[in-house]
């Protein structure tokens, strides 16, 4: 029998992720042909690369000796344009034709600016891709003016980066509050309050009307207000998924392309993984387009595993963030913004300390977490809150204690099981490889 | 391979294995920055440490973007420092709360297993952490349940 022929579109983290997978369970009986328009990297390690704290080789996860030695085949700089499902084959940017017993689409996403006048000027950036990571750093010397448009997750992971490197920050939001899309007002009152003790500008509620040039410098114009001049602005303004390539393919696109629990697409032998896949919500059971790093890597194994032809269904995926920014650590699992939910918060007034337990009868479906790093350390707290959302323990028994104390989850989570049940559960049933140990027969 | 078996009806809430972790692990006495950390019960009459189960699959090692969480020799999974950069996907991926960060290294950081010789249960006075070969199992659950009210609000850290 021929060997099986897998084409994976995409090398980012889900991308990556399927490779090792595959490798892992097949050892290299197959073959595995990688399209990917850059080299693989793991896009969510440049803020460290911006902040100096790591070298720009850090961020990059396999390199050719590594592909070569997991039998990868290449196609890198090279665009996937098409998909032929009838005919079984993938076509190039350059019109090549690469054949495949399945497929998988990897694709992530891209950065978005809104139409601004000027948004595509010099001097303005995304924070979403390698390249655009240097050109920030290039652009950053001690003392420059920056203005961040957009005060979403992606632009805190930088933040602390930037004020490292001197940069003199202003952050511009059109919601009425920062972090919309990872807390809730009272946890974001806490956060803005505390960059802004801390020397950064924060304007939410501002709508950008244009960014103009300024003498060498910037001019960000606002609908009202003074405009902020700045000598680098970053535009953290959402991301979109990378699914363009797909029309008329015949594979089912909602929010993103909509997949079952095994990753397979509305076509039995294309399986979608990471930010293009609109996938089972561990939580509301729906599917969901979860643009996470997690996720990525979850969907990647399990899809994966699957092509391999291992039979692994997918629990499910959390969402989760965690970011600090001058030392406040931040955290969000789940379902926190669920307004039908029965809420217990807990804030500490006069200190940077926030907890909301969020609960659909005696099921934890959502949390968030926010206090001083060096006193959210000290305790069991982020992985225990994950635990809880994760395994929707009964914590019927435990409601009227925690509505007390919010922020006393340990015994709950100590005396419900909560680790007896996660012991047994795995993702691929089998214990770990680190994949640097990952390797295929000769 | 040998695990850290916690038997907590033998302890007696004298904290030395978070000392004892924290000297081993930093080269100082700070029980925050220990990854064996004592609970108590029921008004401070009963105790229990609680650290990292070293689950099969482990979920932080899954997680990690850059490949910073390894397997070491003892079987511990383990967190190598000149690859981690502090990003703490591993903190919430894990689902126990073993899996900490520190401020002052900016590096995740968790049990080791003291590269086969955990300090816990060296210095532990009542063997209620030992170092055996054994399955890794939820230690606490049980005890836990007995001893902690839910309803009770009184003398819970
Ligand atoms: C600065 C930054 C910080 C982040 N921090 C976090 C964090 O702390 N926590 C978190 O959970 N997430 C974080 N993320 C998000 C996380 O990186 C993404 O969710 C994750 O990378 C998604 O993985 P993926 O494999 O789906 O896509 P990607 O990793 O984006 O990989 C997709 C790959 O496909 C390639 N590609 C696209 N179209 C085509 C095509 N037509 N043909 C060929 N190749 C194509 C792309 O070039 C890319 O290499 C961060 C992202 C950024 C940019
Ligand atoms: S904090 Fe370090 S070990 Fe943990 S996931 Fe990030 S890089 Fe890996």
């Amino acid at each position: 029998m021929a060997a099986k022929r897998h084409v994976i579109v995409g090398g980012g983290t889900a991308g990556w992720n399927a490779i090792t997978a595959i490798r892992e369970a097949d050892k290299g009986a197959s073959e595995i042909t990688l399209v990917a328009d850059e080299a693989p990297y793991a896009r969510m390690v440049l803020p460290y690369y911006l902040g100096r704290q790591i070298g720009e080789t850090h961020v990059l996860t396999a390199g050719p000796q590594r592909l070569a030695a997991l039998k990868v085949t290449t196609r890198l700089g090279r665009r996937a344009a098409r998909v032929d499902a009838a005919g079984g084959k993938l076509i190039l940017d350059n019109g090549d034709e690469v054949p495949y017993d399945d497929l998988l689409i990897a694709t992530g996403s891209s950065a978005v600016r809104p139409p601004v006048p000027g948004a595509d000027g010099a001097g303005v950036h995304s924070f979403w891709t390698l390249p655009q990571a240097r050109a920030v750093s290039g652009g950053i010397q001690p003392g420059a003016r920056v203005a961040m448009i957009g005060a979403g997750f992606i632009a805190f992971t930088i933040l602390n980066a930037l004020v490292a490197r001197g940069a003199r920050l202003t952050v511009l939001e059109i919601a009425p509050r920062i972090l919309p899309r990872m807390v809730d007002d009272a946890a974001a009152r806490i956060v803005q309050a505390w960059l802004e003790e801390r020397g950064v500008a924060v304007r939410p509620g501002v709508q950008v009307t244009a960014i103009e040039d300024a003498g060498g410098a910037k001019r960000v114009r606002l609908k009202a207000g003074a405009p902020v001049e700045a000598d680098l602005v970053i535009m953290a303004t959402g991301i979109r998924p990378n699914l363009e390539w797909l029309k008329g393919s015949g594979v089912e696109v909602k929010a993103g392309i909509v997949v079952d629990a095994r990753m397979r697409s509305s076509v039995p032998n294309i399986y979608a993984a990471g930010d293009v896949a609109e996938g089972p919500d561990r939580v509301t059971g729906a599917k969901a387009v979860h643009a996470i790093e997690p996720t990525a890597v979850q969907h990647g194994r399990v899809a994966g595993a699957n092509m391999a032809g291992r039979e692994v269904a997918y629990p499910g995926s959390l969402l989760m963030n965690i970011v600090d920014v001058l030392d406040l650590e931040i955290a969000s699992f789940g379902a926190w913004d669920d307004a039908k939910a029965e809420a217990f918060e807990d804030l500490l007034p006069g200190r940077p300390s926030y907890r909301k337990l969020l609960f659909r009868g005696g099921r934890l479906v959502g949390a968030i977490l926010l206090g001083r790093t060096r006193e959210i350390w000290a305790t069991n707290d982020v992985g225990m809150l994950k635990g809880l959302v994760y395994t929707g323990k009964d914590l019927s028994a435990w409601k009227a204690r925690l509505k007390a104390r919010p922020q006393d989850i340990r015994l709950a989570y100590l005396a419900t099981g909560t680790a007896k049940e996660l012991l047994p559960q795995t993702l691929l049933g089998g214990p770990s490889v680190p994949e640097r140990d990952v390797t295929v027969n000769a | 391979m040998r695990v850290l078996k916690i038997i907590p009806e033998r302890c007696t809430g004298c904290m030395r294995c978070e000392l004892a972790c924290s000297y081993e692990q930093t080269g100082t006495f700070q029980p925050s920055k220990a990854v064996i950390r004592v609970s108590s019960f029921e008004g401070h009459t009963s105790y229990a440490p609680y650290t990292c189960p070293q689950c099969a699959e482990a979920w932080c090692l899954t997680a990690c973007p850059v490949e910073a969480i390894g397997i070491s020799p003892a079987g511990a999974k383990e967190v190598m420092d000149d690859i981690c950069v502090g990003c703490k996907l591993c903190t919430i991926a894990c689902p126990y709360g073993t899996v900490f960060y520190d401020p002052d290294s900016h590096k995740a950081f968790k049990c080791d297993l003291c590269g086969g010789k955990p300090a816990c249960a060296t210095v532990c006075p009542t063997q209620a952490i030992l170092y055996v070969e054994a399955g890794t199992e939820d230690w606490l659950g049980s005890f836990a349940a007995e001893r902690a009210l839910p309803g009770a609000l009184a003398g819970v850290r």
